[in-house]
């Protein structure tokens, strides 16, 4: 099990008279190298559950274990060094964060924070530099005269350096161009898949997570009001619209096309060439 | 969005305070620095004490705000305590306590006590004109008190124009730095975890990305503001307008009051007991 | 962290008022509202971010600015109000060229609504935000007060004119922007990725709201965005590759030409997806406006045979 919540609350400024809950006993069991995709309108506690993950936030209440790593609600944390290697946690808008004159130092921050030399971390600088798909010319540039998405994808890298074991992204694809943004998810999925990494992605567009997330978790209000496969979701889709979720134009069709053709039961296609496969064998295969 | 400022607050208690021209609020604030400074004695400290509470319970807002207010400064008041403490060398006075070759003075001690609560009282008390006036309103208010700079050729719209978006922008600037320092931490570099030397380091290079951010910040409001037709010098009217009430004069008037009782004191000495 | 933009009532359009302000107002549609010639702009000669662009849009027309990141899209539409200094070629705003002794009108006549929903909020309440334009026009306060009301009220941000912007969501801070930029009364309003940092359910509340305002045919609307349903809805989409204007077509035909969504760094909405997959597949069906037009359109196939 990479991550389990137990009964986990979060408030902001706990003890003073601005206290506010952000998360208020959130379940959570989340398996080694899955890809999980976390859903929920604005405000539901989503970027406060993703800092958890590597201890920037404690749980006022409650148990979350991390790897084998456990931190309490009301009792001190551990050091929290290694947790921090092992998890690596990309937040919105990472080019904004970073500050070196090249991609490379950029890159080499973290390797060096936990106590690699400079040639390991040159070295695994350039491999994260491949990893996410991007030119090793760009080493030496200023991080400042990148594209937009060679920025994103730069500073995605700089957590990558520190191979961790689960990745963890907030809103990774926000304000990039449809293409861009299905490419970085191809990444983030062979980064899954290939290297058996946990990634955890926070979006609000399900719909480019959807082929590729073996697990959902739906938030509302600070409350884990959903957790479980696409299947589960779909079955469910009614329900999410009340957490104010949109539900993606995909499933809409998937769910349509099962329930008159009697799909229900099978697995849900729900790239648009997975579904017009589906359909042209509903329509072929009676041609007989 | 966590740990917020206290300082620069609205708490809403639609209270008769709350409705006080600021203009009127920031004059009766300057009085009452005076009041603070001109109270040299225990009784004098009495009256103010006893003034302030009445005004503040006017505000109807719960006195543990206020006190909340002070809060950040008490090591500044432990350092003018313990300044006034040892400074006092009163050769025939009482000693309180004494460590080595060093007394401390029963007066020391009185005067030190004496300054904290001066300035307890300093800060808490002015915190109403925040606690009770809307950002909005404060900068109108401070673009009235200003206004006799336009004699002097300093234009007070520019002034309060460039602290209004002082304060509009600081809290976002101050969350973005904090999520940086986040993002560093989950880079390996936790503020909390590292060293002294290596935390003023961090802390430069914390500069970078939000002298960036700020620019960022900048140059999207300026087009904001031009594309919604400003230009620096243009005429405009203006939406509030702040309108002179009696009420205000009156709010004025306690303060002069006080004020005028304090010189009357301090003028005639209020007799051995009670004097420092 | 509270949320509070869920439900709220959407931007509805005053039938009366829009038809006794069209007939003085607006010169009637077709007038072209913006027209470019020859437009050039660039850093130094070899570096054109925008390169030759000639373009008319007629009053009322719903317009989509579409093209990969770094295009010149947003250049574009920051020459035509000036926020960037001319270049070569000449805009016309309602017939007025523009020159410096023109910025002000013109200004006034093109209203911009940006990307980030913070960096854009000016006032320290939601009032003041809205007021800030309305000052700079000089109206008397009866005046202010009168338009500060009535499109809160049609943007549905009635309760909030007394909330700092730190008390407001993504979504709201946008709803304010577009009350504030609309109480202007421009007759063309620019929205340069203005749904891009939104979460799902405010760019559809937003993408209602580009709707009505459109119905009211008040505006012109030029909008620039990546996202699929807001193209979709618009009636003309330009499309932007390295400066240079592309192609100029209905959002149906640029949703069918895997080229230029290709350039353009654009995915078609699902159902022009679905249906291109199926044509493959050797099932030929029109495009479904929605997932119950397209098993009905399956169902006779399926079942015919």
């Amino acid at each position: 099990m990479a991550i389990t919540f137990n009964q986990v609350s979060y408030e902001y400024d706990a003890n003073s008279m601005w206290s506010q809950a952000a998360l208020q006993g959130v379940n959570l069991h989340l398996e080694s190298g899955i890809l999980a995709g976390v859903a929920g309108a604005t405000g539901s506690g989503k970027s406060t559950l993703l800092q958890m993950f590597n201890g920037i936030l404690k749980p006022t209440s409650g148990t979350v274990q991390v790897l084998d790593i456990t931190l309490k609600g009301g009792e001190k944390a551990p050091k929290l060094h290694q947790l921090r290697k092992r998890v690596g946690l990309v937040f919105q808008f990472p080019e904004q964060q970073l500050f070196e004159d090249t991609v490379e130092k950029d890159l080499c921050f973290g390797p060096i924070n936990f106590g690699y030399s400079l040639e390991e971390a040159k070295d695994r600088a350039r491999r994260a530099m491949e990893q996410m798909g991007l030119d090793l010319s760009l080493l030496s540039r200023n991080p400042f005269q990148l594209s937009g998405g060679q920025m994103r994808k730069v500073a995605i890298a700089s957590v990558l350096t520190m191979d961790p074991e689960i990745l963890v992204l907030d809103e990774p694809t926000a304000t990039l161009d449809p293409v861009s943004r299905a490419e970085l998810i191809q990444l983030l999925h062979r980064l899954c898949r290939e290297d058996g990494r946990t990634v955890i992605i926070v979006t609000h567009r399900m719909d480019e997570l959807l082929p590729f997330a073996n697990q959902w978790i739906v938030l509302h209000e600070g409350l884990t009001v959903f957790q479980g496969t696409v299947k589960a979701l779909i079955e469910q889709a009614d329900r999410m619209e009340s957490y104010g979720i949109t539900i993606p134009q995909s499933i809409r069709y998937w769910r349509s096309l099962s329930e008159k053709f009697g799909w229900s039961e099978e697995d849900p296609c729900l790239s648009a060439e997975a579904m017009s496969k589906r359909i042209a064998h509903l329509v072929n295969s009676e041609d007989v | 969005m966590s740990e917020k400022l206290l300082i620069g607050r609205t708490i809403d208690t639609g209270s008769w305070v709350h409705s006080i021209d600021p203009r009127a609020k920031m004059v009766a604030m300057m009085l009452y620095v005076v009041i603070i400074i001109l109270s040299n004695t225990w009784l004098e400290m009495a009256y103010v004490i006893l003034f302030s509470l009445i005004i503040i319970s006017l505000t109807r807002i719960h006195i543990k705000y206020f006190i909340r207010a002070a809060k950040p400064l008490w090591v500044l008041m432990l350092f003018i305590f313990i300044v006034q403490c040892i400074k006092v060398d009163d050769k025939n006075g009482a000693i309180l306590l004494s460590i080595g070759s060093w007394n401390l003075y029963f007066e020391g001690f009185k005067l030190g006590l004496f300054s904290v609560l001066r300035m307890v009282f300093l800060v808490s008390f002015t915190a109403i004109l925040t606690f009770t006036t809307t950002p909005g309103r404060l900068n109108q208010g401070l673009e009235g008190v200003l206004k006799p700079l336009k004699v002097v050729r300093v234009s007070p719209d520019r002034f309060t124009l460039m602290v209004s978006i002082a304060l509009r922008f600081i809290p976002s600037i101050l969350e973005e730095a904090q999520i940086i320092l986040k993002a560093q931490a989950s880079r390996g570099a936790d503020l909390r975890e590292l060293p002294w030397k290596e935390k003023g380091k961090m802390l430069v290079s914390l500069l970078v990305p939000v002298t960036v951010g700020a620019f960022r910040r900048a140059e999207d409001l300026v087009h904001s503001m031009e594309s919604r037709g400003f230009r620096l010098g243009e005429p405009r009217t203006k939406y509030h307008r702040l309108v002179w009430r009696k009420r205000d004069t009156i709010f004025i008037c306690f303060f002069i009051v006080m004020l005028v009782a304090m010189v009357w004191m301090s003028g005639y000495g209020t007799g051995e007991l009670w004097t420092l | 962290m509270k949320q509070h933009d869920l439900k709220e009532p959407h931007y509805t359009p005053d039938a009366t008022e829009s038809t006794s302000q069209s007939s003085d107002v607006i010169p009637g549609p077709g007038y072209p509202a913006i027209e470019l010639v020859g437009v050039s702009y660039g850093y130094g000669k070899d570096l054109p971010v925008i390169d030759d662009i000639s373009l008319s849009i007629p009053q009322g027309q719903w317009v989509t600015l579409v093209g990969a990141n770094g295009c010149g899209k947003s250049t574009l539409v920051k020459l035509m109000n000036a926020l960037l200094s001319k270049g070569e070629g000449s805009i016309m705003v309602k017939g007025k060229e523009l020159q410096s002794d023109t910025i002000g009108d013109i200004r006034k006549a093109i209203g911009m609504v940006f990307q980030n929903p913070d960096n854009q909020f000016i006032g320290a309440t939601v009032e003041e935000d809205i007021v800030f334009g309305l000052e700079g026009q000089c109206l008397s306060i009866e005046v202010m007060e009168e338009r500060v009301n009535s499109y809160a009220e049609k943007l549905g941000i009635t309760e909030l004119l007394d909330k700092h912007p730190s008390e407001l969501s993504g979504g709201q801070k946008q709803r304010v922007a577009i009350a504030s930029i609309l109480s202007m009364e421009p007759e063309i309003v620019i929205f340069d990725e203005a749904s891009s940092m939104l979460d799902e359910r405010t760019r559809n509340d937003l993408l209602n709201i580009l709707s009505d305002m459109h119905k009211s045919g008040r505006y012109t609307i030029i909008s620039i965005t990546h996202d699929a349903q807001e193209i979709a809805a618009s009636e003309r989409v330009l499309v932007l590759h390295e400066g240079k204007l592309i192609a100029d077509r209905t959002p149906t035909d640029l949703f069918q030409d895997e080229k230029i969504l290709e350039m353009s760094h654009l995915i078609a909405p699902f159902a022009f997806q679905l249906t291109t997959a199926l044509h493959r597949y050797g099932v030929d069906i029109s495009i479904p406006n929605c997932e119950k037009e397209l098993t009905e359109a399956l169902w006779p196939l399926h079942s015919i045979k």
